[in-house]
């Protein structure tokens, strides 16, 4: 089963600005996708649309068969967002973030506690807990918005940017740790500036360019060229 | 419905005003304080009984339900336009909670932070002997309505605020004048004549003399009316808040 599937998706932003033209993609449950791109290609506005930040103008999106309009609470129920801007609450401490995620999810207050303090220990937050968020360091701000978006143990994780800001300590940490949801069966999808990250994580790639989806394949599809991924991304993304 | 979502943004609403309580719930306390000391205790001792009844007590549901319907609108609205200003609304977003729930749940904030000024405005009006109740279950009626439009109102003005300045200018131009016109010190027939006709298109006029009604038994208006204008104002508000919320008008564009 595919855990995303979008049909000629697109979006244009009113004022006419189109940012995602007709896009097709699939990612396979299980898989670990790498989302890449130039700034402006669309990759941002795909993920929001398939998350619910952004409607769709165009074409359908499914995540494990729900679509994202028509069936979207179950669709949202599905998925976690780690988003590249840090959107929480500035005057909120970590535990609060993440139990009122928990409570939109309809997690029980037992349950939220519970799962509350696993992240605290999976994401080093414990020492933080009751700090407010503007208090924190931008490494600790973007564990809180992992394990937010982790708080109801989703089947498709969407990282947009997750390493943006983050000391190397805390990236070959976190690297780690997404390897290992992956290998429980969690579906991740990865946006990132960094292509060694997207070639050491990815199982799957996808270049995305002027809102389409230039190239997509195998990650050793991409080795096998000249250049690896690096040349591939620039030459499409030249263009 | 799922309890736990709603509840939860509910909780989320209240955190926000309990972190301010000076500014959200002290503030419209001593404001209201003075409008009963100055308006009701001072001058109004040298005015005549209105239909029957005291300036003092006349005056009092006007000043309650100002602060009742102000009080809600300021939360919805605030509330909703940081969350769009600070982008924590996309948590929100991409959770399952339905366009009902998100409707329900910035109205409710809204309620209870209008029930906690009211309750304060209450007890400063119990301090001067301005409170009575004629019928207290009509009372908590015409409390909960008002107060429910105006955090729908609120809801619609933080979705199409792309402003601080367009946040405070239905507060400035409407809802204030139309509170002062409506019959909040007076009475339909102090009014010049032509005023007079105009007030009863005003809906401030109804949400006043409602309240007064159930706490003094002094009607200025036919109640049938009021309350048909009060509930096609809740349902139709309501509706239009709930479509806004399912075309994410502001929020998903």
């Amino acid at each position: 089963m595919n855990a995303l599937t979008i049909k000629n998706f697109s979006k244009e932003y009113r004022g006419g600005t189109k940012a995602v033209d007709e896009l097709n993609l699939e990612v396979k449950e299980g898989d670990f996708f790498g989302l890449l791109g130039p700034n402006g290609a669309g990759k941002s506005t795909t993920i929001h649309s398939i998350t619910g930040i952004v409607n769709p103008t165009g074409g359908s999106i499914e995540v494990f068969g729900k679509n994202v309009v028509s069936e979207y609470r179950e669709a949202r129920a599905l998925v976690g967002l780690s988003p590249q801007e840090f959107n929480a609450d500035i005057f909120a401490t970590p535990v609060q973030i993440l139990d009122w995620m928990g409570g939109y999810y309809g997690m029980s207050k037992k349950d939220r506690k519970e799962r509350i303090e696993v992240l605290l220990d999976q994401f080093n937050l414990r020492d933080h807990k009751k700090k407010m968020f503007r208090m924190l360091s931008g490494g600790l701000k973007r564990r809180v918005l992992l394990a937010r978006a982790m708080m109801n143990s989703p089947k498709l994780l969407i990282l947009d940017e997750p390493t943006a800001g983050v000391d190397v300590e805390l990236r070959r940490e976190l690297w780690q740790h997404l390897q290992d949801l992956n290998k429980e069966g969690v579906t991740i999808i990865l946006t990132s500036h960094y292509l060694e990250e997207v070639e050491k994580l990815c199982k799957t790639i996808a270049i995305i360019s002027d809102g389409k989806v230039a190239k997509q394949g195998d990650k050793h599809d991409f080795f096998k060229e000249p250049g690896g991924l690096e040349s591939a991304y620039l030459e499409i993304t030249k263009k | 419905m799922n309890f736990i979502r709603l509840y939860t943004l509910i909780r989320r609403q209240m955190d926000s005003w309990l972190r301010s309580p000076i500014n959200s719930i002290v503030s419209p306390w001593i404001s209201a304080g003075l409008f009963i000391f100055i308006f009701g205790f001072v001058l109004g001792g040298r005015i005549d009984e209105i239909g029957g009844v005291s300036y003092l007590l006349f005056v009092f549901p006007g000043i309650l339900a100002m602060n009742v319907l102000s009080g809600s609108f300021m939360q919805a609205a605030n509330g909703l336009y940081f969350q769009r200003f600070m982008k924590t609304i996309e948590e929100l977003l991409v959770s399952p909670l339905s366009y009902f729930e998100l409707m329900l749940g910035f109205t409710v904030g809204g309620i209870i932070r209008a029930l906690v000024i009211g309750s304060g405005i209450l007890v400063i009006g119990l301090i001067f002997g301005a409170v009575t109740f004629a019928n207290p279950l009509l009372f908590i009626y015409y409390t909960i309505v008002i107060a429910a439009i105006f955090s729908l109102v609120g809801i619609i003005i933080g979705l199409w605020a792309n402003s601080f300045e367009q946040l405070g200018a239905l507060n400035i131009f409407v809802i204030t004048p139309l509170s002062f016109l409506g019959g909040m010190f007076n009475t339909l027939e102090m009014l010049p004549p032509l005023m007079q006709k105009i007030a009863v298109f005003n809906p401030f006029f109804y949400f006043i003399d409602g309240m007064r009604y159930a706490m003094t038994g002094f009607a200025n208006s036919n109640l049938l009316i009021g309350n048909i204008v009060l509930l096609t104002l809740l349902f139709g508000l309501s509706g239009v808040v709930w479509y806004l919320f399912k075309i994410g008008w502001r929020i998903r564009e």
